[in-house]
């Protein structure tokens, strides 16, 4: 009991005396959420709003498809990812693997069925007289459209925020194509799990910490965000 | 101005229109009347071009309206007020600037318009609302006051004063018969017939999807009962047998070409039959004569002229009424 305490000790002293390693590695895990989040809401976001307001055939399917791609393993996109960037692979000439590029295409293919399902949700559950009054009103398709996705818009934020969390928190996937190396490629969620198996738990401790600081951050700004909305 | 033509329009395997053919002129007012599922919101939705209907076409200005090109810009010049409307979160003022900005009028311009339609309206008080805090009339009044913001062609409503109070409706109106006057075509679903009787010029009834003739006279607000299927109503000292399964309020129309006029009663299927005193007779020249009869409340019906001189009916001459139940018609 007394060696998580004193890890826990440990973790905050090493937070506030600006411990290097702690914040270089906090600060490649935020550019690798933050660019992936992006690409993937850029992809998940558009190919949500086409399945969850038009009506095509196969769509019930792209919907199936889309939420067992939520529960799809981690690491098994890893595996994808690695065998798709090696040097044998198909893209092993861009000489990304290993890198955290690599990091961002693997958590970009986890992320982007969490925006397109989330977003395919939120504008399903739209009423659909947002629609039809932006088009009475002389809206063309698009303008109907950005109405929607203007009643929508907490909802939407709530799928970008998951996105978010998603590719912060994960760990496979950033561990088998960015290979955890120091100061490149070693991210919040691949470092406590080195950290943890060396038995540095005050390390392992201080970098959970951060992970829950950063979602619990996000998360509060949402909360902000739609209080203000609702207010 | 827009006609319909050939309507018919299908819900999976169920045909909820089917219209021959409906004209609403430049510069008039229409009801349109029917029972809840009669098909007047559908038909609405269409003549909104936002619903393409199954079959047959709408021509706006002589223009036959085919291409998806031809419906937006069709949808720039037409606008629906639906049932429920809905306004967009955001406040009064931002609602109504939406469909000026979507046509094409920005900045003072747009601003002005909106300030000049609220206060015509009497909601200029609403202006910095938030519109999701608003009453159900209050809903009501700020849509009604969004499309005539636009300045549209044509203005559907689709029971505009379900929510309103007799001022609120009133006023509507009035603004309805202004719009009229500069030119634009209105057309009103309602259930409301004395409304409409009231402020339309024409009228277009429909039943199960189908246009059906009706007429103005013997149009009454009534209380119905309970439960389904055969029911009595009470009308003043009268006791009408209607055949509904609408509840409460509603209004019944006793079509005058349906009420049989005999001299007597006598044993037939019609569920009811009203004495009355011939109060006027007025014969049009073309073949009909239309009879007032003061039965407890005033009543007309309409007969030919060999049936008046047959039964030797004069103004004073004492008469029964007879309709079936299943031929009141209730909305």
């Amino acid at each position: 009991m007394d060696f998580l305490v004193e890890g826990f000790r440990r973790a905050v002293q090493l937070i506030l005396s600006g411990d290097a390693d702690v914040f270089g590695i906090t600060a490649l895990s935020i550019k690798i959420a933050l660019s992936s989040t992006v690409l993937a809401c850029l992809v998940g976001i558009p190919i949500g709003f086409v399945v969850g307001t038009t009506r095509f055939w196969g769509r019930r399917a792209a919907l199936t498809v889309l939420n067992t791609m939520l529960a799809f393993p981690t690491v098994v996109v890893g595996v994808v990812i690695w065998g798709l960037l090696t040097r044998n692979g198909p893209f092993g000439g861009l000489g990304l693997l290993y890198t955290w590029w690599a990091i961002v295409a693997a958590e970009v293919v986890l992320a982007v069925p969490i925006a397109a399902a989330l977003t395919a949700a939120a504008v399903q559950s739209i009423d659909p007289r947002v629609r039809r009054t932006a088009l009475t009103l002389g809206a063309g398709p698009w303008r109907a459209q950005w109405a929607v996705a203007g009643e929508a818009r907490f909802a939407l934020l709530a799928a970008v925020v998951v996105a978010f969390g998603r590719v912060l928190a994960e760990v496979g996937a950033a561990m088998i194509v960015g290979g955890n190396i120091r100061n490149h490629t070693r991210t919040l969620t691949t470092a406590v799990a080195l950290a943890s198996s060396q038995g540095d738990f005050a390390l392992a401790i201080a970098l959970g910490l951060v992970l829950l600081g950063l979602a619990l951050t996000v998360n509060v700004l949402l909360q902000l965000f739609q209080g203000r909305g609702h207010a | 101005m827009l006609r319909a033509r050939g309507i018919e329009h299908h819900y999976g395997p169920r045909r909820v229109l089917d219209i021959d053919s409906l004209d609403f002129e430049t510069g008039s007012i229409t009801a349109v009347v029917g029972a809840n599922g009669s098909g007047k919101s559908t038909l609405l939705r269409i003549l909104a071009f936002l619903e393409i209907p199954t079959n047959g076409s709408l021509v706006l200005d002589g223009k036959t309206i085919r291409t998806r090109a031809d419906r937006l810009a069709a949808r720039r010049t037409v606008t629906l007020v639906e049932q429920r409307p809905f306004l967009f979160s955001g406040t009064v003022t931002a609602n109504m600037l939406y469909g000026l900005r979507a046509r094409g009028c920005r900045g003072s311009e747009a601003k002005r318009r909106v300030a000049e339609t609220l206060q015509l309206v009497g909601v200029a008080d609403l202006a910095d609302r938030d519109a999701r805090a608003l009453s159900e009339g209050e809903v009501q009044k700020i849509a009604v006051a969004r499309a005539l913001t636009l300045d549209p062609k044509v203005l559907l409503m689709d029971e505009p004063t379900s929510a309103a109070d007799r001022s609120s409706t009133n006023r509507l109106y009035q603004l309805v018969g202004e719009a009229r006057d500069r030119g634009v075509t209105v057309v009103i679903a309602s259930h409301r017939l004395e409304e409409v009787y009231r402020w339309s010029e024409s009228f277009v009834s429909l039943e199960g999807g189908r246009t059906i003739p009706v007429s103005p006279e013997n149009v009454f607000r009534v209380e119905i009962p309970a439960g389904t299927g055969s029911k009595e109503v009470r009308l003043g000292d009268l006791v009408i047998h209607v055949v509904t399964d609408t509840t409460g309020p509603a209004t019944i129309a006793l079509p005058p070409d349906d009420l049989i006029v005999s001299t007597g009663s006598f044993s037939s299927s019609a569920r009811n039959q009203f004495q009355g005193r011939i109060q006027r007779i007025t014969d049009d020249g073309r073949g009909r004569v239309t009879l007032r009869i003061d039965a407890g409340v005033e009543l007309v019906a309409r007969i030919t002229p060999s049936a008046l001189a047959e039964l030797a009916l004069s103004v004073g001459s004492p008469v029964v009424l007879s309709i079936k139940a299943m031929t009141v018609r209730v909305f």
